[in-house]
């Protein structure tokens, strides 16, 4: 048994079907003994060029632990299914766990869109009622701050 | 030779003890490819050959899962 990275696209009209795919490829892998040891799904992604005159696409990861045949047949799988658009398989030395850096990296982005959204309403909140004056002390050494930074 | 003092090259990755270069690690990958979607020569960034062999196959597994652009000339 060998570990391997999976990663498939597909059609993002075919998008509600990804669930039924990963525990159908799912199952052909653990039926053979093998494991799943980390899956991800990255959720419809824009495309960096388009493929087939399509701009976006549903991405999902799988590292897994299995064997030669159960590869064979998942990539079979993936060719004789049209709504797989690409599909990447590669070896790996040993099971990885922790998030990837692509999700890791998006995650990071939504928080920090988050906290942006959550500090833009602070301000709304304290123009809306300028009652505090300790507020308003602050808030101008905050701007020269960011000022300085750029 | 330059008149200019220029600044001395280094190697991200032998600085920072990578083992591995991860096609799905877009951030970095994105530094060390060109506008125009093209692998940044190790000359130009210094990136020791061990290294810029692992980018290499990095930036094109990420450009088959189109994660990056070939060219910037796709439409």
């Amino acid at each position: 048994m060998r570990h391997y990275e999976v990663v498939f696209m597909v059609h993002p009209d075919q998008s509600e079907q990804v669930p039924g795919m990963i525990e159908r490829y799912s199952a052909v892998i653990t039926k053979d003994g093998g494991t799943v040891h980390r899956l991800e799904d990255w959720g419809r992604r824009q495309l960096a060029y388009h493929i087939n005159k399509i701009h976006k696409a549903h991405y999902v990861m799988m590292n897994v632990e299995a064997t030669n045949d159960a590869m064979e047949e998942l990539t079979t799988t993936f060719r004789y299914n049209d709504a797989v658009i690409r599909n990447l398989v590669i070896r790996r030395d040993e099971a990885v766990l922790e998030e990837s850096l692509l999700m890791k990296a998006e995650r990071e982005d939504k928080e920090r869109k988050a906290r942006y959204q959550e500090r833009n309403d602070n301000d709304a909140r304290k123009a809306d009622a300028p009652d505090s004056s300790s507020d308003e002390a602050a808030e101008p050494a905050a701007d020269s701050e960011v000022a300085s930074e750029e | 030779m330059s008149r200019f003092f220029r600044r001395r090259k280094f190697c991200r990755f032998t600085a920072e003890g990578v083992t591995e270069i991860d096609y799905k690690d877009l951030d970095t990958l994105k530094q060390y490819v060109s506008e125009t979607g093209k692998i940044v020569p190790s000359r130009i960034t210094g990136t020791k050959a061990k290294y810029q062999r692992q980018l290499a196959t990095a930036v094109k597994r990420a450009r088959y899962l189109a994660l990056l652009p070939y060219t910037d000339a796709h439409h």
